[in-house]
């Protein structure tokens, strides 16, 4: 069954007003947003959902781009650190092996395939992320080594915490929400919402998933073993 | 009763095979002396503390089922390991994998394995491999540690001991994966095929001996038995004298990182009517199937069980008369992982039959291992592992012992390691 598109109702401003207040905000720079988003994400038997990643899309204003950022995703003990990262478009991140073994990188995501050629330590220049989407990595010596880059062009993202909840502050406005895990089985599609929130307001979220979720990678086992 | 062999002559020089498995090895070894690359090295000491009831084993000319009998209580060496990789330019690496296991083989070192890989980057979710040289067929869900070991237990399975003494693929094999979970899917799908030669005596050990839950892994010019001890004689399983290469196909499923789901069709295509005189070599013409599933769960239990069931065929004793063993196996192991420290156990049950050898070599039995493993840091390892086989065997009757016996084994293992292979 499709979860209600909203769990908590939100404020009844005129959109046109909020949008207005929005595009001054993002205009001037001198008007603070006051609004907070909160969105948590609970998997099928009301469990939350910790690491998931929540984008956040103004409908009614015009969207201002994420700045790009450096991020850097380590490989300790033949595993990825961290193994999931939201980045924004045009970022760029630096892969460091760690590991006493060589590693090699690729990816080929239609968002970015790339290869770093068997390495140790930091010897390759960072790579620049520039289109949207999931992109996948993994070792191709080592199979049991998987990771995640989402790169958004979305202007507020981020990630559920312990409790599964993710909050930000924005302008007041109308926003589109959408949640993606590697994990995830639901079509991500289906699980987008729209939500309104007034400045100085606070609109809650809560998105629930329809099935759980795939199961963990399973981390305990000795990194020496045959994957 | 399987006569002696009649043409045992150890001190024959060295087939071609041999000598181009060990160019082979050479070439590999100095190109990894002078590559460019990264190179990564494995070492490791496994000393045992060993308690056993059991009869001498092949090894030591006898018809036991387990590696150490109990004229070996007290100190053993389980194995010394010498192992490297050696990138070869980007997309080409080679391994090398040395041995000791003191089981008074002809050399006292010996290569396990000795492999070139070409693995090119996938493209559009598909990955080619490719691996020439001598190395194991994708078979044993249970043999994952490094070289070629069982992280569960010491000794490996009746079926997993078997592919240890006597199945190397020499030659090359090719494999095909669908990455599913690096394009957003749950699964990974490969399939396996390979051509061999230099493995007509596989199943030499099945037809005379039957099956045995061991550790020792036979070096590529190493040899199964001793000269002068029937029924294995010293017998090579890997050697061609036929001029006929061996082939495999298998696939290969995985859901995540948590279920690997593997079946494989192997056959030597051996000539089971050429006999290598100059050697007492039988060439043993052996087919089978295999299959097997390994499930991983939550909180460190770990399920394995695993499948074959084949026959191997020889002429070589009665002249104008095939023999045959059909044979199956199976084991089902279970094991849990408490940090650190690991609790397996599993049951064997293994079966050879006899056709046309006037009842030699029929042997029927079943095994329960148990295991306990703590891995102190990342180099010191211990095991503590009781194996008991209870088994009936025509040969061992035939050549005077006792037809049933329960042996019973126990280890205490004690193994630092250094590089990759730790912990």
């Amino acid at each position: 069954m499709r979860p209600p598109a909203r769990a908590c109702h939100t404020v009844s401003v005129p959109r046109a007003l909020a949008g207005l207040v929005a595009l001054l905000g993002a205009l001037t720079g001198a008007v603070a947003p006051a609004a907070t988003l909160v969105i948590t994400v609970h998997a099928p038997g009301g469990r939350a959902v910790p690491g998931a990643v929540v984008t956040a899309w103004p409908l009614d204003a015009p969207a201002r781009k994420p700045a790009a950022m450096h991020a850097v995703m380590d490989q300790v003990n033949r595993a990825f650190v961290p193994d999931l990262m939201v980045i924004p478009v045009g970022s760029t991140v630096t892969f460091p092996n760690s590991d006493s073994v060589s590693h090699q990188i690729y990816s080929f995501s239609p968002a970015k395939r790339f290869q770093l050629p068997l390495y140790h330590g930091t010897p390759y220049p960072p790579v620049h992320f520039d289109q949207a989407g999931v992109v996948t990595l993994g070792c191709n010596i080592h199979d049991e080594m998987l990771a995640y880059l989402l790169v958004t062009d979305a202007p507020y993202y981020g990630r559920t915490d312990a409790s599964g909840t993710w909050s930000i502050e924005v302008p007041g406005g109308h926003y589109q929400i959408s949640i993606w895990h590697p994990r995830l089985r639901d079509e991500a599609a289906d699980l987008e919402r729209e939500l309104t929130v007034r400045d100085t307001d606070r609109a809650e979220l809560t998105i629930r998933l329809v099935k759980s979720l795939q199961p963990a990678p399973l981390t305990d086992r000795p990194h020496s073993w045959d994957y | 009763m399987q006569p002696p062999r009649a043409f045992a002559d150890l001190s024959a020089p060295p087939r071609h095979a041999r000598r181009a498995a060990l160019a082979l090895a050479t070439l590999a070894m100095l190109t990894a002396t002078g590559a460019r690359g990264a190179t990564d090295w494995e070492a490791s000491l496994d000393l045992r503390l060993v308690s056993s009831d059991a009869e001498p084993s092949f090894m030591e000319g006898g018809l036991g089922t387990t590696r150490f009998s109990g004229r070996d209580d007290g100190l053993q060496l389980g194995r010394a390991r010498l192992a490297l990789t050696q990138s070869l330019g980007e997309l080409w690496s080679m391994h090398l994998d040395a041995s000791m296991f003191d089981d008074k083989d002809r050399s006292p070192v010996g290569l396990t394995e000795a492999y070139l890989l070409f693995r090119p980057y996938p493209r559009n979710g598909l990955r080619f491999r490719l691996k020439a040289g001598a190395f194991y067929p994708p078979i044993s869900l249970e043999n994952r540690a490094a070289g070629w070991e069982s992280p569960y237990t010491l000794s490996f399975s009746a079926i997993n001991s078997w592919l240890a003494l006597e199945v190397r693929t020499i030659g090359l094999e090719g494999t095909l994966d669908w990455l599913g979970t690096r394009s957003g899917h749950a699964f990974d799908f490969g399939v396996t095929g390979g051509v061999f030669g230099w493995n007509q005596g596989a199943g030499v050990v099945l037809a005379n001996d039957g099956f045995a839950l061991t550790d020792r892994q036979t070096p590529l010019f190493g040899r199964v038995g001793q000269p002068g001890a029937a029924p294995l004689e010293g017998a090579e399983p890997f050697l061609q004298f036929d001029h006929r290469e061996g082939v495999y196909a298998g696939i290969e499923l995985r859901y995540l990182d948590r279920v690997v789901l593997r079946a494989l069709r192997w056959d030597n295509r051996a000539e089971p009517e050429v006999d290598d005189a100059s050697v007492a070599n039988y060439s043993q013409d052996t087919r089978f199937n295999s299959a097997g599933v390994r499930i991983e769960g939550d909180y460190g239990w770990t399920g394995i069980a695993q499948w074959l069931d084949g026959e191997t065929t020889t002429g070589a004793d009665w002249p104008g008369a095939l023999s045959s063993w059909p044979f199956r196996a199976e084991f089902a192991l279970l094991s849990k992982r408490f940090g650190r420290h690991s609790l397996s156990v599993r049951y064997d049950r293994f079966e050879v039959d006899s056709v046309g050898a006037d009842g030699f070599g029929a042997q029927s039995g079943h095994a329960w291992t148990a295991a306990y493993v703590f891995n102190a840091d990342a180099h010191w390892r211990f095991t503590l592992e009781w194996l008991q086989v209870i088994s009936s065997s025509s040969s061992r009757a035939d050549l005077g012992g006792p037809p049933l016996l329960t042996e019973t084994e126990l280890q205490l293992a004690v193994r630092y390691a250094l590089g990759a292979s730790s912990y």
